[in-house]
């Protein structure tokens, strides 16, 4: 080892001060102990979510492995949020997967997710049985959790499993700037959140800025507070730039005693994610606030990106430049490109400055924090009632309902009475077509509301006539008490009839968070094996573009390379790729989307009789009741069709007593295996 | 009689036809391949010295086409024909119509074949010759009939109903209890009837974990009988051969002496000549064996005795023919060798289910110890009308455990074949099977084991995933970026 190596690993060891596998406790002393702040570097997770949508690939984030092993940080949050459920269904990748890859890569670092307490990583509120199993079988070391309601009833299910696992559990407070959003309410929230730690010495306690919205002073005013009632606590201020003043913001909460600090590389930065390393560590350092940060490693980091964040310009947020209105409409970062997208798809763009002034002021009729689900509801509801108007009377219409809005909201000061009564007519309309998920939380089917219930009319608007019904269906009780068991065995059975064998236990876990995604992510891989994992950017988006273009890489410790040869014409919907995999030519038939399809019924569910084998139908019945049809009665074990193959007869049985529905095979016709041959009705008891 | 051999027609086709070129090759003897139409880049055509089309893809427009069979012949100047293993093979019509046609018939006389095809007959000359039989009864016409016969010689089930003109597993149903009986029953008179235009059955007790063992042996016209000693091939799917092996692992010297000899016995009184096989059931519990058939024609598993023996069995079928003696006497047979043979079909190795379509990759297994007969090439079709064998695999050792060792590099390591599902994985389970290994097995050990055997296909090997991997690029090099991305 020569003197520059030895010099680099005692600079290594001084900048690393927690590492996997220590106690909770001893995590939180490390920290406490630290000269000045230190950092997570929220790179491989929200940097992506902010502002190019969750498509950062493993494939590139890994790249940057190495050096946040040797950086110092505090944790690197690298799971949970919607990269869950992105990277299921987009990029075809599986946390569990992302998990193990960094795991090797960076074995100093502890990894950190983003969890919604009872909704974890899906989008909707779990029974304890399921968030028990998933918690207990995901491999993290730092848990942040937030609740968008500040029900911290909510995490208690969460914090258990992951403090009996001695992980720790980083609970978060979901922070907004509005009137009612007081330090004395957060300090109540912040109260029920040590109570259930057990204290201050085994958790880290997080003041999430989701939107960035803090103010400088309020920031600041916000830290003491809590740093005065719990000097012991370690405070984490996370926060988005999407103000333009997330840095100053951050000074100030550093001053005023936090310890741990989100950042991102600086050429990952653009406008609703979090501030630059590089630059957050120069400023604090200016200021005379010591950072634990191996700046060398950090600089490499950065420069690190710059070889691949040019592959994500089409995954970009539409809506560029930071947007100080956030102060008012509060959609979060991780929010606003995907709603940019789904206006750009959903053709109502024009439409966008309209939904987020018509946010700014629901916000106010409403209370509760604009993180998901909460972002999702508050968008989904505004969009529609936007869209509601626009679709109705253009943009004259959209203009009436601002002005409605902007009336109730600052002339009456909220006062549905004070409206005279065409006014009171046309609120009790708003939210006649608002979404399923609204109605639940109203009904308190997510928790409790930091302010307690919305307002009567938002009801009568809401359910029309069942108003009082639904209010008096209201739930006081955390969803943890209220709902019931899933039954696991019963879902476990489920995926594997989707797919055709056991899933993994890992696979279990993704269909337990995103069902229907979950079965598409390993249908593909089975058919893709790891492309999603070995493809450089560029051929994962692009393929190969001309001849002799080829991509080379490892799998399982082997070298392969494939090159384009050729694409030839589309013919009826087909076209021939003919490609070198290791130098052996190969042809692949691809089918264009103006393929003719002949589809197959295959038999389903317990009532759809199929084929057991390939092979040809020469009998439909037996030979002692001749010709089976629809609506004949059949009995259990009769033979109800016979299927020959290579000179084998194949009698195939009626599975219980019952009647045929459906014949849906001609006689003498060659069927594949598990081609529906018969639907039938299960005879009544 | 010296009989004159200058060109053979084969009348068979994929890996049958194969094997009986490579021979046909080494004698200089010039072949004639005949072909359906789906056949016609076949791999046997291009074996060939010349190839002609006889028919369209159903086997009675072609391969079981006599008329053009014989016709093909004549206008090909080939001068005797060989019908390797199935089709034509065990059929007497057809054997006298190529002698009445003046041409050679590479086989045992057509009235050897008829008598032994028919398995009541066959009983019969085996009770003649003192070989022990299954119980059971003949000229089967009605369920009724055969709960009777059950109840008079107290026969419990299982039981077993075979087509009285079958072969190869094809017209056997196995009965396992009364209520299977009468749909059992029709079954097999239906099957007999689509396999053989014969609906006659018979039946006989089932055998519970019993073996099957064949004696292979060759005989010539002048009254020379010899044994090449046994074959093990117990390991079947639905009554179908999969793995054979020789020698035997079930019996010892003094039981393999006793049927080896048993069975040239039978068919010396027989008369028999050229190729055939002896079947027996082996009760290892009893240590009773009971004949089953004698199969009067080359068998798809004479590789692994040529492999022991160092005999080459198609050229003695052409010595025979040609009407010469056999060139050794039973001294001269010493196996010194152990050999293992696999029958690679397009199948589903989960549930048996045809495969078919076109070899897209074949790398074939190479290095000490390994004989191959392929039916196809790279690039093949597998048509859907015939057998499903393709490829034969044999490995060679100095004892049980060399050959299966050689076998499974064979199949673990060497062979490839994409386009098309294979038994492969199902093949290497069972000689990677512990009870396999220890030679502890019956006809049904397939029933037995294959959840098990199941379970233990290869995990995921990485020229699988590769190009899998290379699908994708493929299709996103021909369709662009994709929506879902």
């Amino acid at each position: 080892m020569d003197v520059r190596d030895r010099k680099k690993m005692a600079r290594d060891s001084n900048s690393i001060f927690v590492k996997p596998g220590m106690t909770p406790k001893e995590i939180v002393k490390a920290v406490r102990s630290l000269k000045g702040v230190c950092f997570t570097s929220v790179g491989m997770r929200d940097a992506g979510q902010s502002d190019f949508k969750n498509r950062h690939r493993i494939y590139d984030l890994k790249t940057l492995a190495p050096f946040y092993n040797a950086m110092g940080l505090f944790s690197a949050e690298c799971h949970g949020g919607a990269r869950w459920h992105v990277g299921v269904m987009n990029r075809k990748e599986s946390p569990f997967e992302e998990i193990d890859i960094l795991r090797q890569l960076m074995p100093n670092v502890l990894l950190q997710t983003l969890i919604r307490e009872t909704n974890m990583w899906g989008y909707r509120p779990y029974p304890k049985n399921v968030i028990e199993h998933v918690v207990s079988v995901v491999d993290i070391d730092v848990w942040r959790c937030f609740s968008f309601l500040n029900d911290v009833r909510n995490m208690r299910t969460v914090a258990e499993v992951v403090m009996k696992r001695g992980k720790l559990f980083e609970p978060a407070i979901s922070f907004t700037m509005a009137d009612w959003a007081t330090n004395q309410y957060y300090l109540c929230v912040v109260k029920d959140i040590v109570d259930l730690c057990g204290g201050t010495d085994e958790m880290i306690f997080c003041v999430k800025d989701m939107a960035g919205v803090g103010s400088i002073t309020r920031v600041k005013s916000l830290i003491d507070a809590i740093q005065q009632k719990y000097p012991e606590l370690v405070i984490h201020y996370h926060r988005h730039i999407t103000d333009g003043l997330a840095m100053p913001a951050m000074l100030a909460a550093a001053q005023a005693g936090a310890k741990i600090f989100d950042v991102e590389e600086d050429s990952l930065a653009r406008f609703y994610g979090h501030s630059p390393i590089l630059g957050v560590e120069a400023y604090f350092k200016e200021a005379g606030v010591p950072v634990n940060l191996n700046r060398e490693e950090a600089e490499k980091a950065v420069l690190k990106v710059r070889e691949w964040i040019n592959f994500y310009d089409w995954a970009e947020s539409p809506f560029k430049g930071f947007d100080h209105n956030v102060i008012f409409h509060k959609m979060p970062g991780g929010a606003f490109p995907s709603s940019f997208e789904q206006a750009d798809k959903g053709g109502f763009l024009n439409l966008m400055p309209a939904v987020l002034k018509v946010m700014s002021m629901y916000n106010k009729i409403i209370h509760y924090f604009d993180v998901t689900p909460g972002s999702q509801i508050t968008w989904v509801t505004c969009s529609g009632i936007v869209n509601k108007y626009a679709k109705a009377k253009g943009e004259a219409g959209v203009r009436h309902l601002i002005e409605l809005l902007s009336g109730f909201i600052e002339e009456k000061a909220l006062d549905f009475q004070a409206m005279n009564s065409d006014e009171q007519e046309e609120l009790l309309t708003l939210f006649g077509n608002a979404p399923g998920d609204f109605r639940n939380l109203i009904l308190g089917h997510y928790g409790k509301l930091p302010m307690g219930w919305p307002p009567e009319w938002v009801y009568r608007s809401t359910f029309g006539e069942e108003w009082k019904k639904k209010i008096k269906e209201r739930i006081e009780l955390s969803p943890l008490d209220s709902m019931a068991d899933d039954d696991l065995e019963k879902m476990r059975q489920e995926l594997a009839e989707a797919i055709g064998r056991n899933p993994m236990e890992e696979e279990f876990i993704l269909y337990l968070m995103h069902p229907k995604d979950a079965i598409a992510m390993i249908e593909f891989r089975e058919k893709y094996g790891d492309a999603p994992l070995v493809l450089p950017t560029d051929v994962w988006r692009q393929g190969l573009k001309k001849h002799g273009d080829k991509v080379d890489f490892e799998l399982w410790a082997k070298p392969y390379s494939i090159e384009l040869v050729s694409v030839g014409a589309e013919h009826e919907g087909v076209v021939h790729v003919v490609m070198r995999v290791n130098n052996k030519t190969r042809v692949y038939t691809v089918e264009t989307p103006r393929a003719k399809k002949s589809e197959i019924r295959m038999a389903k569910g317990f009532h759809e009789v199929g084929a057991p084998i390939n092979g040809n139908i020469w009998r439909i019945g037996n030979p002692q009741r001749g010709t089976l049809k629809v609506g004949d009665i059949i009995h259990k074990g009769e033979e109800i069709a016979n299927l020959e193959a290579m000179k084998m007869e194949n009698a195939i049985m009626a599975p219980f007593d019952g009647q045929i529905n459906e014949v849906c095979v001609k006689l003498n016709s060659f069927v594949v295996e598990g081609q529906l041959l018969f639907v039938l009705e299960k005879a009544k008891l | 009689m010296k009989r004159k051999i200058n060109k053979i027609l084969i009348a068979n086709r994929g890996v049958t036809a194969v094997r009986i070129m490579h021979t046909c090759r080494d004698r200089k003897i010039p072949t004639t391949a005949v072909y359906s139409t789906p056949d016609r880049l076949a791999h046997h055509v291009f074996m060939a010295d010349s190839a002609i089309h006889i028919g369209e893809a159903p086997p009675v427009e072609s391969y079981l086409n006599m008329e053009k069979m014989i016709a093909a012949a004549i206008q090909t100047n080939s001068d005797a024909i060989h019908p390797g293993w199935g089709f034509l093979a065990e059929n007497d019509r057809f054997a006298r119509m190529v002698q009445d046609a003046g041409l050679v018939w590479i086989g045992p006389p057509p009235e050897v074949i008829q008598s032994l095809g028919d398995k009541i007959q066959a009983k019969h000359l085996a009770q003649k010759a003192n070989v022990p039989t299954i119980p059971g009864i003949i000229n089967v016409t009605s369920a009724d009939q055969i709960k009777k016969w059950m109840k008079n010689q107290k026969v419990e089930f299982p039981i077993m109903i075979k087509a009285v003109a079958g072969g190869g597993g094809k017209g056997m149903v196995k009965v396992n209890s009364k209520n299977e009986l009468t749909q059992a029953f029709a079954q097999a008179q239906s099957e007999a009837l689509k396999a053989f235009g014969d609906e006659r059955v018979l039946v006989e007790k089932y055998l519970e974990r019993g073996r099957h063992i064949e004696v292979q042996v060759v005989a010539d016209e002048y009254g020379n009988v010899i044994h090449l000693y046994e074959r093990e091939c117990t390991i079947q799917r639905r009554n179908q051969k999969i793995i054979e092996e020789a020698p035997s692992p079930s019996i010892d010297d003094d039981l393999r002496n006793e049927i080896c000899f048993t069975a040239t016995r039978l068919m010396r009184e027989i008369g028999y000549t050229t190729a055939g096989t002896v079947e027996f059931l082996f009760d290892s519990t009893t240590q009773k064996y009971y004949f089953l058939e004698v199969n009067t024609r080359l068998q798809v598993e004479h590789g692994i005795t040529e492999l022991i023996t160092g005999v080459d069995i198609v050229g003695i079928m052409i010595d025979v023919a040609m009407g010469r003696k056999l060139p050794f006497k039973q001294n001269d047979i010493h196996p010194n060798r152990w050999a293992l043979e696999v029958r690679l079909n397009a199948e589903d190795p989960k549930t048996f289910s045809p495969s078919f379509g076109t070899i897209t990759r074949l790398q074939v297994p190479q290095g000490p110890g390994v004989r191959l007969a392929s039916g196809v090439y790279e690039g093949a079709d597998i048509p859907p009308y015939y057998d499903s064998l393709f490829l034969l695999l044999i490995s060679a050792g100095a004892d049980r455990a060399d050959a299966i060792r050689v076998m499974d590099r064979a199949l673990g390591r060497n062979l490839r074949v994409e386009g098309v599902k294979t038994l492969a994985p199902l093949l290497l389970s069972i000689i990677r099977h512990p009870k396999f290994i220890a030679g502890e097995f019956s006809t049904r050990f397939l029933e037995e084991h294959m959840d098990e055997l199941v379970s233990m296909f290869g995990e995921k090997n990485s020229e699988d995933e590769i190009l899998k991997i290379a699908r994708y690029v493929a299709e996103i090099s021909a369709l662009g970026p994709q929506s879902w991305m």
